[in-house]
Order: C-alpha cells, then structure tokens, then sequence
C-alpha cells in the first residue's frame, strides 16, 4: 500500500480540464453512496473480515465491541492466597522498579508470639498497597519484578472511570480480586520435614489470550488468535479503491 | 430488505411532494375564485389569488422543509460517501418509536430545538442593530429569490388557470441576479457588526468572492437567454420541451419522442459557469473559504443561537433555490422531455384533470431538483476547498472569458440556424469531448513510475492482493 508521489507533477488534457477529474471525483462518491445505502451493513466486529458490498467500517463502540488482540493484559491485581489474603509479602520490588513510581507499599511484620504462626514462613505483608491508576503507565515492570507472583496484569479490564482524581487511587479491597493462586514454593506451604506437599498445585491464569476464560465477543463466538504470518497485514481492505 | 426499505423511504418522499403539489393546485384553484365573505360582504381573491397559496407552499413548505432536511442529508449522506454511518442518536421514546432512528430524521427536530433555545448572545462591542439585521438581510433575499421559479405548469382547476409560480414578472431572470447580488450585504454586515477581526475579515472574504462571481453567473446565463429569447422561466421551460429532433407524429403510449432542446444540451458551456458561480454565490465547498468550519474562522463567528441557525438555514435554502433555478433553466424544468409528455397531457386535459397534470409534473420539477442538490452536497464531500488566490483567478481568469466566448459562439450559431439545432450540435460535441475525456483509460504510457501494475489507479497503488480484493474489485 505503499503510496509512490509521483516526482512530476505533469497533468494531461483531462486534469488540466478539471471537470472530467470531477465528475470521476463524483463518479466515485456517488459509488460509496449507493453501496452504503442500498446495502445493510455487516456488524462483523472484526472490520476488515466484513463480507457484503456496503462499505462502512464503523464499529459502534458501546454496542459493539472490537475484540482485544492477543496480547493485551488490561488492568493489574493483587493475586488472592487460596485463604484470601494477598500473596505480596511487601518486599518493595515493584514499588522499585515501577518507573512511574505510582506503587505505594506500607510493610507490616507478622507476630513473632506464636511460633506456629505465619511468622514462621513469611516476616512481612503489605498494610497497604496503593496503586495511583493515573499515573500508572500499564508498563508490566511491576509484574516482572515480583518474587512472589503477587501482583499480575491478566484482568484484561479497563481502568474504570471515576468522577474524582481520588477515586482512581487504588487500595488492597480494590486491587485484590480474581481467582487464588497457589505456587507448590509458596512458603506459607512449606510443611516441616520433606513429605510430599498436601495441597494441590494451581495456576489460575485468567489471561484471556490462552482461551482459560473465554472473552465475551458481542456475537457470542470465543475470541480467535490472530494468526502470525510473514505476510503484509491489511489495515482495511477500503484503502483499495 | 435494506434495499426495499431505502426504496419504500424514497417512495414515501416522492409521494409527499406529489401529495402537497396537488394541494397547493387544488387551493390555488379555489383562491383563484371570487369569494364573498358572509355576513362581512367583503369580496376577495379572484383571478391572480393563488400567489398567496403558491408563496405559502413554495416558500414556506417545499424550500423551507428541503432545507431543513438537507441539514440532515448534509450529515447522513456525507456519512455514507465516507463510509461511516451517521446521525442515528436520537430518538424518541414513544411506542413503535423506542430505539429507531429512523435514518436520523430526529436530528432535525433536535437541531430545531437547540438552535430555538440557545442563548442568543450579542458581544457588548457588536453593533446591536446591524447584528441584528445581518442574519435577516442574508436570509430573506435567498428565500425572494424563489418566487420567480416555475414549479409546475400552468393548468386548469375548477375551471380556473392555476400555475405553481409566485410571481412571472417580464424581467423574469434579472430578478434573480439582482436578488442575489443583495445577499452580499448580509454576510458583508455581519463580519462588521460583529466588531471582530476574523469575522470582518472572512465578511471580506465573502464579499469579495461573491461580487467577483456574480458577473460570471450573469453572464452564463445569457447564452439561455438568447436561444429562448425571453427571460421568464416559464417561457424558457415550455422551449426546452420542444424536440430538437424527434417524432412528428405521436407514438402509441410514448406519444412524441425525440431529443428536447434542454439547457444543458444547447449551453453546456453555459451550464458550467452558471453552477460554479452559483455555488459560489452559496459559500459551499469547494467555494467556502468565506467560513471555512475547520481551519479559517468565518464572517458568523460571534453569532449564536437561532442567529447562526438563520445563516445555516439560508446556505442551505440556497442550494435549493440553485438547484430549482438550475433544473427550470437547463434540466428543461417539469418536463420528462424525451416522450411521455404530450400523451401525458392529452389524456389528462382530455380527462379534465388538470391538478394531477401539474402535480405529476410538479413532482418531476422537485425530484430533478432533488437530484440536483444530492450533486450539490457530493461535491461538498469530494472537493478540497480551493484556496484564495485559485477562487479569484476561476472567477475571473476562467469563468468569465469562458462565458464571454460562449456568448460570442451561441449568438452566432443562433444566427446561422434559428431552429437551435447547430447550438446542440456543438453542446453534443462538447458534453462527448467531456464525457470522453472522463471515461478516457488513466494515464498515458511513461507518465507514470508504475507501468508493471498496468491496472494501478490515480495514486499509484498497485493492486494489492487483499482479502476483501475480490469484493472491491468490481469498482
């Protein structure tokens, strides 16, 4: 699709008449007139997969929905515990690395008292942990920072709206959500002595690119994976005129 | 069912027009009628009454609901030659009604309905009575300019001769150049009232491009003048439905066939001058660089509310009154022209029913004029605006020595054959040459660096083999 601007901008008799030109320029918007109006669109989602002659692209947003591609995240969660409590054991990695600096994390330690406790297995864990959703820039470092698997971006939801700058600063009743995670090294796992661990071993990814919970497309058919070939991609098949 | 459904709204539309044109015949056959009043003894109407039905209906009915309906059209039908769907938001919550936007035809209400109760806001600095007065002055001459169109013909209701025209004054169309030549002081006005340098500089603009342009809309009429020798719209369309070549007997059912000697047939050239100096007298693309909505600010800036709606509403008005004034001139006014026409109004006269003939070719005048204005908004919504310096050298560079050597040749060929036929020889030869030219195979050999795709378009793009190619292909 390349577009090749000619060098020399030389018209012929017919550009330099300038109404022939025109009623070509007519000639081709009357076309889209007609084909859209006598033809009913196609709500196909996916634009450039729309069949039929009319030609509008348009999807309409709160109705219609454009599939996300594959590798979209969405918005970041606290990972739940199989007891419900956040996995994060407060080590700051994320609020480090976060270039944004848009994690804040306040550390509380476990009683030491009862040494059958959770202070056996862990030192820490977050009293808070406060994400400023506006100034996150949705980067993933914090995800690849984690130790402990603790914080995930796979909601695949949007930050939603609020009426105040406060309302987008998110706390732990708001970041905690999704499905428990449980890792056989977790060390709130660990039994003493070397058995075989009890629990059973969980992956709960919710990422909605490997099909585990299926996105809702407004038709009602499962999120499709774009097939990757060396092939130039189309933007919209209309360019061509 | 898309498709039928466009086609029932198309109905629907025609049906309308046909429906008030015989109400406008019907109640100017009855003020045509001396009436009594009772009890008051006063007598009034009488022969020439139907002006008064005829400016209500004309004025009022067809141009002003036309015109308040291409505002919708501007905004639907752009979205269809862009491939994008439109106004379809509004809707009113009734049974029946909920949730159908019925193509948009709300918009106009809603439109309505802002433009009435917006603030009417006048800047402390702004002349109070020129402010007021320019909206006025831009739109009351563009709904004068209507009375002088012939929508129908002039037949006989109720025993009395009934013509859809508000006014056949022998300066027939001088009224139109000098009407529109007033429109000027409107948008002039409201550049300087509104005491704002944008505004004053685009009612320069204005101004300057519409007096440069009304010379060369004079003068491309003159050609129509000379080969109708008259200046009344009647006269000049029952002369375009007179056959160039055709039958002299009458057909079965077709009744007379033949070539009628239409406008656009005898002055193409005419036609030409006459459409771009008109449109640029409506200060729509590509000749409205007076506003210019995205970049320049225009002469209506400081004027809000139903203001701003008067100057909406006149432009659009104005591309009404062009296209009727075009259709009456060059598409041969009510008439079907090529056959039809003399069985049609045998059977009918015959039949005593003189409405229906004039409803039916009132009809046929509004759907051309219809027609007219859909070329009038895809030209909106194909060309980029011309820039200021093209504008004037159009006007007065190309448009006028174009129509001064169309008045030369015209006269000449009318001379050498009155019976008009040598003019539409020439007006064939040119409308071929044009049509030749348009349907002419790209660019010649070597012009362009993509010789390998042979089948590449205007911008050089090759055809790529896309999937929705074989959909597209057939454009």
């Amino acid at each position: 699709m390349a577009y090749k601007a000619t060098k020399n901008p030389t018209t012929d008799l017919r550009e330099r008449l300038y109404v022939p030109e025109l009623l070509r320029g007519l000639a081709i918007t009357t076309r889209h007139f007609l084909r859209n109006l006598f033809n009913p669109v196609d709500r196909n989602t996916q634009v450039v997969d729309r069949k039929g002659l009319n030609l509008v692209s348009t999807v309409s947003y709160p109705e219609e929905k454009s599939p996300y591609p594959p590798g979209y995240r969405g918005l970041h969660r606290l990972v739940p515990r199989d007891d419900g409590k956040p996995r994060c054991v407060a080590c700051y990695m994320c609020a480090t690395i976060c270039p944004a600096q848009c994690i804040f994390i306040e550390a509380g330690e476990y009683e030491t008292s009862d040494p059958a406790g959770e202070s056996r297995v862990i030192e820490k864990f977050p009293t808070q942990f406060v994400i400023d959703e506006l100034r996150c820039i949705v980067c993933g470092l914090c995800v690849d920072a984690c130790p402990k698997d603790a914080i995930r971006m796979d909601t695949g939801l949007h930050t939603p709206s609020e009426y105040t700058r406060a309302g987008f600063v998110w706390d732990i009743p708001k970041l905690l959500q999704g499905p428990p995670v449980s890792h056989p090294s977790d060390p709130w796992n660990k039994r003493p002595g070397s058995a075989t661990p009890q629990h059973q071993h969980r992956e709960a990814h919710t990422r909605i690119g490997e099909g585990l919970v299926p996105l809702k497309l407004p038709s009602g058919e499962p999120h499709k994976r774009t097939e990757v070939t060396d092939q130039t991609i189309p933007v919209t098949r209309f360019l061509k005129e | 069912m898309k498709a039928f459904t466009v086609l029932v709204a198309i109905g629907v539309i025609i049906g309308s027009i046909f429906l008030v044109s015989a109400i406008a015949y019907g109640l100017g056959g009855w003020l045509e009628i001396e009436h009594t009043i009772p009890l008051l003894g006063w007598r009034v109407f009488g022969p020439g009454g139907s002006w008064l039905s005829n400016m209500v209906i004309l004025l009022l009915v067809f141009v002003m609901i036309i015109a308040t309906f291409l505002t919708l059209a501007e905004r639907k039908w752009s979205a269809m030659m862009q491939d994008r769907i439109g106004p379809n938001r509004a809707t009113i919550n009734l049974p029946g009604l909920r949730g159908r936007p019925l193509g948009g035809v709300f918009h106009v209400a809603t439109d309505a309905i802002k433009m009435l109760t917006k603030e009417d806001f006048r800047p402390k600095i702004a002349d109070p009575l020129l402010f007021g007065l320019a909206p006025v002055l831009a739109f009351a001459p563009v709904l004068a300019l209507f009375a002088i169109v012939p929508v129908g013909p002039v037949v006989t209701v109720v025993g009395q001769k009934v013509g859809l025209q508000v006014a056949n004054p022998n300066f027939g169309m001088l009224w139109v150049f000098a009407i529109a030549s007033l429109a000027v002081y409107g948008t002039s006005l409201a550049g300087w009232a509104s005491n704002n340098k944008f505004a004053l500089l685009g009612g320069v603009r204005a101004s300057s491009q519409m007096v440069s342009y009304e010379v060369a809309l004079g003068l491309g009429l003159v050609g129509v003048m000379m080969a109708f020798s008259s200046l009344r719209l009647p006269d000049i369309i029952s002369g375009q439905a007179v056959h160039l070549w055709g039958t002299s007997e009458e057909l079965p059912f077709v009744g007379k066939v033949g070539i009628p000697a239409w406008g656009l047939f005898l002055q193409p050239v005419g036609f030409l001058v006459f459409f771009a100096a008109a449109f640029a007298e409506t200060k729509r693309t590509p000749f409205d660089v007076p506003e210019g909505e995205s970049e320049i600010i225009g002469y209506f800036v400081e004027y809000s509310g139903m203001k701003f709606g008067l100057f909406m509403i006149s432009e659009f008005a104005e591309v009404v009154i062009l296209a009727a004034i075009t259709t009456a001139i060059f598409l041969g006014g009510w008439n079907l022209g090529f056959g039809f026409d003399s069985t049609l109004t045998r059977w009918l006269t015959a039949r005593d029913l003189g409405w229906l003939l004039g409803a039916i070719y009132s009809t046929i005048f509004w759907v051309k004029v219809l027609i007219l204005c859909y070329i009038q908004l895809a030209i909106r919504w194909t060309f980029p605006r011309f820039r200021y310096d093209q504008i004037q050298t159009l006007g007065w560079k190309i448009l006028l020595p174009m129509a001064l050597t169309n008045i030369f040749v015209t006269g000449a060929l009318i001379l050498i054959d009155p019976s008009l036929r040598a003019l539409a020889v020439l007006g064939f030869l040119v409308i071929g040459f044009v049509l030749a030219l348009t349907l002419k195979r790209a660019e010649p050999a070597g012009h362009h660096p993509d010789e390998a795709h042979p089948a590449a378009d205007a911008h050089g793009h090759a055809p790529a083999p896309l999937p929705g190619a074989a959909a597209a292909s057939h454009h």
